[in-house]
């Protein structure tokens, strides 16, 4: 029984060393600089700094995550529910094919392209003017928030449709046919049959995606370089401008708050279910 | 130093550099160098071959850290973290005048210019000191930088001279001027330090000290004028991202490093129809440092691999003629190995006397570090 126990413990050390160095250790080395001076002195001056440079780009974060991770959601739905709903088998093929392309894009990649993509003479705006939908007097540059917003979108939806569309298909189908017995258009058996019952998923899915672009930095170090920003640039600027980890701690402290409150609703909704996960 | 750790060091040198002396190994040299990929280009691909036609046994290992004072950031944490052992694995890193400064003071860098003969071809100022902080003697200047102001002459039919300009040119032309904020790159932050430079009350205190405190309540007008002046402007991704934007259009001037503007030039990646103004007061520029670590463990051929990459020739033909830099060891040495087109082609926009006139260095560090966060805290916030 010892022996076994041992055992046990052994097996599972590797992975407990490795959490606690690759991850306790850090997080608490980095909320512990957060809240003290270079001299080492219990301090809430970083984060009295962090708000009165930041205070608009960690407002501004949170509402970039935030409408991208809603559009996620609201685009992810439309396209599972096409793919479960749709009636047209070559159309269903077609984008059961093309949806999944930017989850091999790195985010840095996909930022670089939207680079010149969104710019006001980028390769959208010039074909729409080329079409002769836009007068070159009316295009605009989106490299700014909006620019992050598209990016975080385009890139992350096809990891939530893949979830949420993997869900609805696995859906017992007789509600779906009991509905449409009834009458009920493709629409409302979308709304009101199926998201309904994918919610968990759906759920899971946009707090992981949540959490995801919080920590990216590449996007809107590249598509907007400030006026405002996200979080994750005034960090990667503290640190390499003036060497300040303290603020840049202060902010990733910040962030670890907005994450948390996402992955307590996403444990909250395990325990709930059992400890699924 | 401790007498104890002296010795360690000594003992420490004499067995890292033996096995080379003794039985004449293959040593890989290990360069960093901060700032764009066309760094890391120029040591992997024109100095790397170069040395080694005269070193056949020393590999070059050339790694870049990034652009900006975040890459030589990466750098001087790279050093920092192996202080106390015996001998480390940076050979030789080109950095920025901020980390040289620090570096030197806290002891981290070897003295070896007096050990190579270009050291006696470098007497600039910013070859002795950086910000305010003593180098002399630890560093050699790879090349020096220029930042100016990039226009579409068919926009703009009357080049602004000085700052006021610019201001008076972007609220007639709202928009149509660009530049990169200060968390995109130096181009932007060497725009902002000009604008100070242009309305502080004496702008050679900030380039020289003596540091006061006080000073940065004097900037408030300037920078109110710089929030109202951002409202008109364009703010651009990056370096890069100003020379995108001239390119396709989108604006119509803006500030940028002079040697990426020519290279862009040459690449076809800018219409070379576009020219360049030195804005007066001045704008800054910066050079970049050789320097090798106090500890490198392969310090003989590190010094070698600098005295080379630092002479008049490789100025010449490296820096000057392919990369569009402006030569780190004094012009006269460089200007020979050339013919004058060429060197002439470095001046075309910006003449000798405007760089020797508007040409300035960044300021002092305390005064550069309050500048950017007054940005922080009056313009942008």
């Amino acid at each position: 029984m010892a022996s076994s126990r041992l055992i046990g413990l052994l097996l599972v050390a590797p992975a407990l060393l490795a959490v606690g160095a690759l991850f306790v250790y850090p997080l608490g080395f980095s909320v512990a600089t957060a809240f003290t001076t270079k001299e080492g002195i219990l301090t809430l001056g970083n984060f009295y700094r962090a708000f009165e440079l930041y205070s608009v780009d960690i407002g501004f974060t949170l509402v970039i995550v935030g409408a991208s991770t809603l559009l996620c959601g609201l685009l992810a739905i439309a396209i599972g529910g096409y793919l479960t709903l749709g009636e047209n088998p070559r159309a269903v093929a077609i984008l059961k094919w093309l949806y999944r392309w930017p989850l091999f894009i790195p985010f840095v990649v996909a930022a670089q392209c939207m680079r010149t993509f969104i710019a006001k003479n980028g390769l959208m705006n010039n074909s729409l003017v080329s079409l002769g939908i836009l007068e070159p007097i009316q295009t605009t540059s989106l490299l700014d928030w909006r620019g992050i917003v598209i990016t975080f979108v385009w890139k992350q939806t096809p990891f939530v449709a893949l979830l949420v569309a993997g869900a609805m298909a696995s859906l017992d189908r007789s509600t779906i046919e009991a509905a449409r017995n009834l009458g009920a258009g493709r629409l409302r058996i979308l709304i009101e049959i199926v998201t309904p019952q994918v919610l968990p998923t759906l759920v899971v899915a946009l707090i992981l995606s949540f959490v995801t672009m919080m920590s990216v930095l590449s996007v809107p170090i590249m598509i907007s370089g400030e006026s405002p920003t996200m979080m994750t640039v005034d960090m990667a600027f503290r640190i390499n401008a003036y060497g300040d980890y303290g603020t840049a701690n202060a902010l990733g402290v910040l962030s670890y708050l907005m994450t948390g409150a996402v992955a307590w609703i996403y444990l909250r909704r395990g325990i709930r279910q059992g400890g699924k996960p | 130093m401790k007498p104890i750790l002296k010795l360690a060091t000594a003992a420490a040198l004499a067995l890292a550099l033996a096995p080379a002396g003794a039985n004449a190994q293959r040593v890989t040299l290990n360069v960093i160098t901060a700032g764009d990929q066309n760094m890391v280009d120029y040591v992997k691909d024109y100095l790397g071959p170069i040395f080694q036609k005269s070193n056949p046994n020393v590999t070059i290992s050339s790694v870049g850290t990034g652009p900006g004072d975040a890459g030589s950031q990466k750098i001087a944490e790279k050093i920092i973290a192996q202080k106390d052992r015996a001998s480390w694995d940076v050979d030789v890193a080109v950095i920025h005048q901020k980390m040289a400064g620090d570096l030197v003071q806290a002891g981290l860098l070897a003295p070896y210019t007096k050990d190579i003969a270009s050291g006696k071809m470098v007497t600039s100022d910013n070859s002795k000191m950086a910000l305010g902080a003593k180098v002399e003697g630890y560093v050699i200047p790879m090349f020096n930088s220029q930042t100016a102001i990039a226009y579409n002459p068919a926009l703009v039919k009357n080049p602004p001279k000085t700052y006021a300009d610019i201001e008076a040119w972007s609220k007639a032309n709202p928009k149509q001027f660009g530049y990169n904020g200060i968390k995109g790159g130096m181009s932007g932050v060497s725009f902002v330090v000009g604008w100070v430079y242009a309305n502080a009350k004496d702008a050679n205190k900030l380039a020289n000290g003596p540091y006061d405190a006080n000073e940065k309540a004097s900037w408030d007008p300037a920078l109110a004028k710089l929030k109202e002046f951002n409202k008109t402007a364009t703010i651009t991704p990056g370096n890069a991202g100003t020379l995108d934007m001239l390119n396709r259009g989108e604006i119509a001037m803006g500030p940028v490093w002079v040697d990426m503007f020519y290279t862009w030039m040459a690449d076809g990646k800018l219409p070379p129809t576009m020219k360049l103004s030195l804005v007066g007061p001045g704008m800054p520029g910066q050079p970049m440092y050789y320097v090798i670590p106090a500890k490198a463990a392969n310090m003989e051929a590190a010094k070698k691999f600098i005295e080379i990459a630092t002479s008049p020739a490789v100025q010449a033909d490296g820096i000057v003629r392919k990369f569009n830099w402006y030569p780190g060891i004094d012009a006269q040495h460089v200007k020979s190995q050339l013919d004058d087109a060429t060197w002439n082609k470095l001046f075309v926009d910006v003449t000798p006397q405007e760089l020797a006139s508007k040409g300035k260095s960044f300021p002092i560090k305390q005064y550069f570090d309050d500048i950017l966060e007054a940005y922080e805290k009056k313009v942008v916030n």
